[in-house]
């Protein structure tokens, strides 16, 4: 499943803070086009580099659905700041 | 309730324990209390593959200054499963190049040992493995969950 929402947040010691929802699905789905015009100068590149195109497209694709219940979150004691992606 | 699950109960609220290390202690107490009773009901257990990946950091040093810093990233298995993929897909001449920049750093590892097929082991095997590192001022936690 790919990544459908990011979630950015940011607080202060002073419970000051946002909280920002990017819909993730509608931002791949503007850049559908442009992936599928790229696409043949990817599978070009690759072969060149005599890196097996599908075999490398089938990796990206398991990164990028695999970035699905990230979690990065930092604190410094006067702010918080994280990431989800869901 | 019994005599282990009080004691951390006490630690927590005498505040030598955080609340997530409680929960992780309890937790682990759980575990142990399912695997016992599995034992002795004579069943084998099937461990659930971990999901995630998890880093903490806590660095202390520089309270002087307003507050400590602390980290906390949840990395998913399928992430780690795709970098090791990707790992593969390396050209043969950069894998070279890299593994000499492993052995200057004093690592002795072949990246093209490192193969997807041997990848699901080396995740199950992740699911006991619990890192912690304490300094003086610095705590580092990798586990999985």
């Amino acid at each position: 499943m790919i990544p459908l929402m990011l979630v950015l947040g940011f607080r202060t010691y002073k419970r000051r803070g946002f909280r920002l929802w990017i819909p993730l699905f509608l931002v791949w789905l503007l850049l559908l086009p442009l992936v599928l015009v790229l696409l043949p100068f990817a599978f070009l590149g690759l072969a060149l580099m005599r890196v097996n195109p599908f075999r490398a497209l089938l990796t990206g694709w398991q990164i990028f659905t695999g970035l699905k219940g990230t979690h990065i979150e930092v604190e410094d004691g006067n702010a918080l700041v994280w990431i989800r992606i869901y | 309730m019994n005599e282990e699950r009080r004691r951390i109960l006490e630690m927590l609220s005498t505040g030598k324990i955080t609340t997530e290390e409680a929960d992780r202690l309890l937790l682990a107490l759980g575990s142990q209390q399912v695997s016992g009773s599995a034992a002795t009901s004579s069943e084998p257990v099937v461990k659930a593959p971990p999901r995630y990946l998890r880093v903490m950091v806590e660095d202390h040093s520089d309270e002087s200054n307003g507050g400590h810093t602390q980290v906390n990233i949840r990395v998913p298995m399928q992430l780690l499963r795709a970098g090791v993929r990707l790992a593969g897909l390396i050209p043969a001449q950069a894998q070279i190049r890299v593994n000499e920049a492993l052995q200057e750093q004093g690592i002795n590892f072949d990246l093209s040992h490192l193969k997807p097929e041997n990848l699901e082991e080396l995740v199950n095997q992740l699911s006991d493995l619990t890192v912690d590192v304490d300094d003086h001022d610095t705590k580092v936690r990798v586990f999985c969950e």
